[in-house]
């Protein structure tokens, strides 16, 4: 009879600690540390196991823990290798899962056709399984897509929402139509946080597409789903999208009243980026009811907060918002500060639109003030040879709008969701 | 100068945001949602079977 050599044989102690590790990974990832997460994923991965299911687990973690991470390189490598083990070993199940996270991962990097093929995948996997939720999740996915298709493009040109190109609306309308049909399916299996995202995300397809009234139902919708959940963010969020379309709805004081809801939920969630953001729609909401006290108060609240996040952008946009309210007012002195301080910051970040907009405000405050106010005398110069630049030599109209300006996004931080 | 109080004026008239700058960029979007697998799912008993089995297989 053979020698003992302890308990269990080398495989079987790989294989538990292999195991291990990952449970650890997943834990940390469910308790929201990604990071930590990550680490004993990969050191998993470096164990070795010889089964591939678990294998592929791991891999679809590591994936997700990394898109969570927002490094989108790292998570297509990984929903990639996930992708080939679920069909190398057959599991059609997997193979549907893998392909989902693919498609998320390729929108967020902007391959929107191969997104829409990993997507497209995932909802005919569901359906020949008969796998309802799957087949919802991957209809929410398609509509992600889309929309992000569609707004990509939209976003290429200055346009309001409702005036798009023929490419544009198409897709907008195709992910309206994939949002549609997971609603029908999620509000059959009772699911409403599904029901939730669903809507939320219709109300902005809609939105763009210019159907303000649908775009408030929508959101209305959002708002109760959030409110049953006690989901604050959420709330936040749907007060924010419907401030937004009652502003195009021409009902400003409607959009007011949202944005200060917004502003509220943004400070009782310690959100600064998000509270500067309702301070700056809540400026120009102001500015467009001609309530220019409010507009200027707001507009400082936003400028404190860009201040304090070193956010250059915002920070201009906030100056050439003050040196149009004070205008109005008649107020040129701090209308002049404001335009120079915007077109400080405007040559600070090399937005050559802003500084040509902050050129021109100045150039008009002079004339109105009777040219008292001494500054550079060959800013009009200056401004011509600026305006030729940006229009290939031929003059155009003034005009008074950050349409061309490079805008910052500050959106916040997404809370990853692991259930 | 007496054409001061008209340039004023017009100066004024001229500020009216354009909603384009509400449009910007902040519209808020829902989460997505990932797929989701456990390591726990597919370490099925089949499988904690064939690993036992080896293991005692081995050391006979």
């Amino acid at each position: 009879f053979g020698v003992t050599v302890g308990p269990f044989c080398h495989r079987c102690r790989m294989e538990a600690s292999c195991l291990e590790l990952a449970l650890e990974g997943e834990r940390l990832c469910k308790a929201g540390d990604c990071r930590a997460g990550v680490s004993f994923f990969e050191a998993a991965v470096q164990v070795g196991t010889e089964d591939l299911r678990t294998l592929s687990a791991i891999y679809s973690q590591l994936g997700n823990a990394y898109f969570y991470l927002h490094e989108y390189a790292k998570a297509l490598e990984y929903h990639h290798h996930d992708l080939t083990l679920a069909r190398t070993i057959g599991d059609l199940l997997g193979e549907a899962k893998a392909s989902g996270n693919l498609g998320n991962t390729l929108k967020v990097l902007g391959k929107f056709e191969e997104a829409i093929v990993c997507c497209q995948r995932h909802l005919d996997i569901s359906r020949e399984l008969n796998d309802k939720v799957g087949e919802a999740r991957a209809l929410y996915n398609l509509g992600n897509v889309y929309h992000s298709k569609g707004k990509n493009v939209a976003n290429a040109g200055t346009h309001d929402p409702g005036e798009l190109p023929d490419d544009v609306k198409n897709s907008l309308q195709k992910a309206a139509k994939y949002y549609e049909e997971n609603l029908s399916i999620v509000t059959e299996l009772s699911d409403r946080a599904a029901q939730g995202r669903a809507f939320g995300n219709l109300g902005n397809t809609h939105y763009l597409l210019g159907n303000f009234r649908s775009a408030v139902l929508a959101h209305e919708q959002r708002l109760l789903i959030a409110r049953e959940f006690g989901d604050r963010s959420a709330e936040r969020r749907a007060y924010s999208n419907l401030g937004n379309a009652y502003i195009f709805l021409g009902e400003f004081e409607t959009a007011a009243e949202y944005y200060r809801r917004t502003l509220q939920l943004a400070r009782q969630l310690k959100d600064r980026a998000v509270e500067a953001q309702a301070c700056y729609s809540l400026g120009n909401t102001y500015t467009l009811l001609q309530d220019y006290e409010k507009a200027i108060d707001y507009h400082l609240k936003h400028l404190v907060i860009a201040q304090e996040l070193h956010d250059k952008i915002g920070e201009g946009r906030a100056c050439w918002s003050l040196g149009n309210a004070y205008t109005a007012l008649g107020n040129h002195d701090q209308a002049i500060h404001f335009a120079e301080r915007h077109l400080e910051i405007s040559r600070e970040v090399g937005d050559r639109s802003g500084e040509l907009t902050a050129r021109l405000n100045l150039s008009d405050l002079q004339m109105v003030l009777g040219l008292s106010y001494s500054t550079n005398n060959s800013m009009m110069a200056e401004s011509h040879a600026v305006e030729k630049n940006l229009n290939g030599g031929r003059p155009r109209g003034r005009r008074y709008s950050m349409e061309n300006m490079e805008l910052m996004k500050l959106t916040p931080e997404k809370v990853p969701n692991w259930n | 100068q007496p054409l001061v109080g008209g340039q004023a004026a017009e100066l004024q008239s001229k500020v009216v945001p354009s909603k384009q700058i509400l449009h910007s960029d902040n519209m808020e979007m829902e989460p997505e949602t990932m797929e989701t697998k456990s390591v726990t799912d597919y370490f099925s008993k089949l499988h904690m079977g064939s690993l036992v089995y080896s293991c005692t297989s081995k050391r006979k």
